[in-house]
């Protein structure tokens, strides 16, 4: 048993070889290790997402349109956000395209909507007039307040179409959710997934379809 | 030294297998094995079916979601939501009873317990036994008795598929003949269950062995229910371990590269 | 600008220069790990102290994410530990490395504790590392105890009543302290409030805190090592211990093996057999707190079950026997000891006290008493060890059989604990007691007899 002067031997001692070797069985174990601890954070991060409870309670509604008059809307609640169901009037539709020019996404490109929904009225071509929108301004989460007349109004200005209106910071939507230029907000109100049975409507669950 | 940590893995191991044997046998009763595979989904999915049609009328598995059982146990939705669920139920709630916990309370003088855990206080064995146990007794209030659980208010609720059992007596293991694996033999047209003698008054919709295997599905089911993720850790714990021994090769080596420097 | 240096830690590059002339970072990766020597010799049962700090992180880690979805209220609290392990993702296993994890803290910490045991790491100049590593047994013990309630089983609350109960026998005080400590006149939503504020907060941060000491206390005087000797004595002519190497990397490296192993132990349990037969999971726990209906068998998680058996043995008929004992050893003292007679006349003051309180105490006082007692004599054992040598490969035969006996007696009362008591069981409980408690009173005797092997003047130690 030699005496034992581990730090000298460390420093002065090693070939390259070894020293070769032993950075890399280093650099494997600690890979290694990195992965083992990469993957034990997964079930850590997993288990703040939604649980089966919160999905649940998130499950698609279902909501008989039929009682809906023209030109009114009523609210239901999805996932704890109020979903907007309008039935448009003629005049209403009329005045999507007379304001097309004012809107910051037009055509709907930078915002979330289904592919059916992706059009001038963002309404399911089946049921072109019934506007289904998550009420939720995409600035800050507020939910903004309708303007469904047509005409002068304080906060849509003087040749409204009818819109909606944002209390907290002044954004601007139009009766299909799009979002004026020039306001905090930039992109259009989302449209959640739906889809018809009869007069039925169901919110949260498309059946997957794309048109 | 190397005495002392033997003697005391030694202890360590006895303790921990004489504990938990202790655990598991639970109150003494005599209890008959059930043959169980958690990996066998169309006995799952059986015990599921015996589970809602019979027991979810009284009792309720308040921790247990439909569409998770569903996913599980490989039933395809469809089959579960028209089987398995009343109409008004999302696939996703919990599988309550539809009967009033207060109106219940009335009828047994007890409120059905939830199942949800049932397996996880008593043991599967306890579970499979009980479910066997019932017999006539005019004397009891519901008519039904339970020699394991003597004097139990639950009534029997599958004595359609059982048939009515009455009791002979019981086992008296200084003359009771014995097979290979110690487990008492019947005699011709006697049912044995636990400690007890039966003999079948009327006959049910199954046979003695076909209503063995239902209540060992539904006994599967039961386990399956108390802890669901028992389905998957064992998986995920292959997968685990593996890669720990793995890590544990890899630190031998490396402590040995570097442990050169020490003389 | 002048920036005083106290120390000629060298910085590695111009940035940690930068750091170390405002925080000592390179000066206490030096003194702690990188200069920090330890005996090359450490083996086995040196795993336990860094297992122990990897217990309490992956504690503190599962603690977070489980009161994330965890509701303190007796309405709620059942449901809410179902609904983690069945609707929240992964749920279920952050649970059982937070279930499985108290319980293999605890065998750790007793590993531990049994290392310092047999390699004498207790005595001088480390009295004070053991004391503080004797705070935070107490501590943890406190933490579980709390954190066994939150979930609001049967067992939880009957466990609680009863060890709770225990505050009763304190005279005069006793039955309002305990009112106070449960907010209630039994134990309800209010004492699961706040045994979730204590297991969550208060006791983490008393832990970490006493951690923290232990530590200190340790670096400050060294690491012991198997053979028990001061590597200090042989110094290289750069003035570091001959057999000493720095703690990182060497032994950092290979206390990776250890982490490693234990978690393939660890994580066994938790993925295989999570409630270890009903050892680390009760089954009585998996139905909701009852107040009306006690479970057939009371018993504590297996940790706490030398202590829960010591407290069951003291019934009259232990009481007697310590009588008898206690006279007897009075008796030999005047017979046959050489200590001054003033010693003897004060000894036999505080023996006839003792006596006195044994006849007329109740066993039940007697049994929280002697619980107490029985965690007492582990801060005791660096004043009642008085062998000359540290380590066990030195240590006199005596020391050896007293050594076994104890363990086996500590066992047998741990397997009794979990199990109803008999008469039968009873008595072997109340001969493990006497057993245990005459481990640490006749220590400073048993240690100091027989022929002890000559301690060698370097570690042993064979390079492979």
């Amino acid at each position: 048993m030699a005496d034992n002067n581990v730090s000298d031997v460390n420093a002065n001692g090693m070939s390259v070889e070894d020293q070769k070797r032993r950075r890399f069985l280093t650099g494997i174990t600690a890979g290694f290790g990195a992965v083992g601890v990469g993957t034990a954070v997964v079930p850590f991060v997993l288990s703040m997402s939604p649980s089966e409870r919160a999905k649940n309670a998130g499950a698609p509604v279902q909501y008989d349109f039929s009682k809906i008059q023209e030109g009114q809307l009523v609210k239901v609640e999805w996932r704890g956000k109020p979903v907007v169901l309008l039935k448009r009037s003629g005049e209403m539709m009329a005045g999507l395209d007379a304001i097309k020019g004012s809107l910051a996404d037009p055509d709907s490109a930078a915002s979330i909507q289904p592919g059916y929904a992706q059009n001038n009225q963002r309404a399911d071509a089946a049921r072109p007039e019934l506007l289904v929108m998550e009420g939720v301004c995409t600035h800050l989460g507020c939910s903004p307040v309708e303007k469904l007349a047509i005409g002068p109004d304080p906060q849509m200005g003087a040749d409204s179409q009818g819109g909606f209106f944002c209390p907290c910071h002044g954004s601007k939507f139009d009766l299909a959710g799009r979002v004026y230029k020039d306001v905090p907000a930039t992109t259009n109100m989302p449209v959640p997934p739906y889809k018809f049975e009869g007069s039925v409507i169901t919110i949260g669950e498309d059946d997957g379809r794309n048109a | 030294m190397k005495k002392l940590s033997l003697l005391l893995v030694t202890l360590l191991s006895a303790s921990v297998l004489a504990s938990s044997a202790l655990a598991a046998g639970g109150h003494g009763a005599a209890v008959d094995e059930v043959h169980m595979n958690m990996s066998d989904k169309a006995s799952l999915q059986n015990g599921a079916k015996i589970f809602v049609n019979y027991c979810l009328s009284c009792h309720s598995a308040e921790y247990s979601r439909y569409n998770r059982v569903a996913e599980d146990l490989e039933i395809p939705l469809w089959q579960l939501k028209e089987n398995l669920m009343f109409t008004t139920e999302k696939e996703g709630d919990l599988m309550k009873t539809t009967m009033p916990a207060d109106d219940a309370k009335a009828w047994f003088g007890v409120t059905p317990p939830d199942l949800s855990l049932v397996a996880r206080v008593r043991k599967p064995d306890w579970i499979y036994t009980y479910l066997r146990a019932f017999y006539l007794d005019e004397s009891s209030p519901s008519g039904w008795n339970n020699s394991l659980f003597e004097n139990v208010a639950m009534p029997h609720a599958m004595y359609e598929l059982q048939g009515v059992q009455r009791v002979v007596g019981k086992i008296d293991s200084a003359t009771q003949e014995v097979d290979s694996h110690g487990k008492p033999i019947a005699k011709e047209g006697q049912i044995i269950v636990g400690d007890t003698i039966f003999e079948l008054q009327h006959p049910g919709k199954m046979s003695s062995v076909e209503f063995d295997k239902a209540m060992s599905d539904l006994t599967a089911f039961l386990s399956y229910m108390g802890e669901p993720a028992q389905l998957k850790r064992h998986t995920i714990g292959v997968f685990t371990i593996g890669f720990l021994i793995l890590l544990m090769l890899l630190c031998m080596v490396l402590k040995a590269e570097y442990w050169r420097d020490v003389h | 600008m002048a920036i005083h240096r106290h120390d000629n830690h060298k910085s590695a590059n111009a940035f940690m220069e930068w750091v170390d002339q405002r925080f000592p970072a390179t000066k206490v990766w030096n003194e702690h790990l990188a200069e920090y020597m330890a005996a090359k010799n450490f083996n086995f049962w040196y795993f336990f102290g860094s297992l122990a700090i990897l217990m309490l992180v992956v504690q503190i880690a599962t603690g977070i994410f489980l009161t994330m979805h965890y509701k303190p209220d007796a309405e709620l609290a059942f449901a809410s530990v179902e609904y983690i392990m069945r609707d929240v993702p992964y749920g279920w296993l952050v649970r059982y490395l937070h279930s499985t994890g108290a319980s293999m803290f605890f065998v750790v910490v007793y590993l531990h504790m049994f290392r310092g045991v047999i390699y004498g790491s207790h005595r001088e100049p480390r009295e004070l590392v053991w004391l503080i590593g004797c705070v935070i047994f107490v501590a943890l013990m406190a933490e579980a105890f709390m954190g066994y309630l939150l979930p609001w089983g049967n067992m939880s609350y009957w466990g609680a009543q009863v060890i709770l109960s225990l505050f009763d026998v304190i005279p005069f005080v006793g039955p309002a302290l305990t009112e106070w400590i449960r907010g209630d006149f039994v134990i309800s939503d209010a004492t699961l409030n706040r045994f979730f504020a204590f297991h969550v907060i208060l006791l983490p941060l008393i832990l970490v805190a006493l951690v923290f000491l232990h530590l200190v206390a340790l670096h400050q005087v060294g690491s012991n090592n198997p053979d028990g000797i001061d590597i200090y004595e042989n110094l290289d002519e750069d003035g570091k211990p001959v057999d000493g190497i720095p703690f990182f990397p060497y032994i950092v490296i290979k206390d990776l093996i250890g982490v490693a192993g234990f978690l393939i132990v660890y994580l066994g349990i938790v993925f295989f057999w999570p409630d270890l037969g009903g050892i680390f999971l009760e089954k009585d726990n998996f139905a909701p707190a009852n107040p009306l209906q006690t479970p057939p068998d009371i018993v504590p998680l297996w940790y706490f079950t030398p202590f829960y058996s010591i407290l069951r043995a003291s019934t009259t008929s232990l009481l007697e026997a310590m009588l008898w004992i206690n006279a007897g050893i009075v008796a030999w003292m005047w017979i046959r000891s050489k200590i001054s007679i003033k010693a003897k006349i004060a000894f036999s003051i505080l023996a006839a006290g003792v006596a006195v309180g044994l006849y007329f105490g109740s066993g039940k006082a007697w049994g929280v008493v002697l619980m107490a007692a029985a965690i007492v004599c582990f801060f005791l054992l660096p004043w009642l060890d008085r062998s000359p040598v540290y380590s066990i490969r030195y240590r006199s035969m005596p020391f050896k059989i007293a050594l076994v006996l104890f363990l086996a007696a500590f066992f047998i009362l741990g397997y009794l604990g979990m199990n109803a008591p008999t008469p039968g069981k009873t008595l072997l409980a109340q001969i493990c007691t006497v057993i245990y408690f005459a481990f640490f009173a006749l220590m400073p005797w048993f240690t100091s007899i027989g022929q002890t092997k000559p301690e060698p003047s370097r570690v042993t130690y064979e390079a492979h």
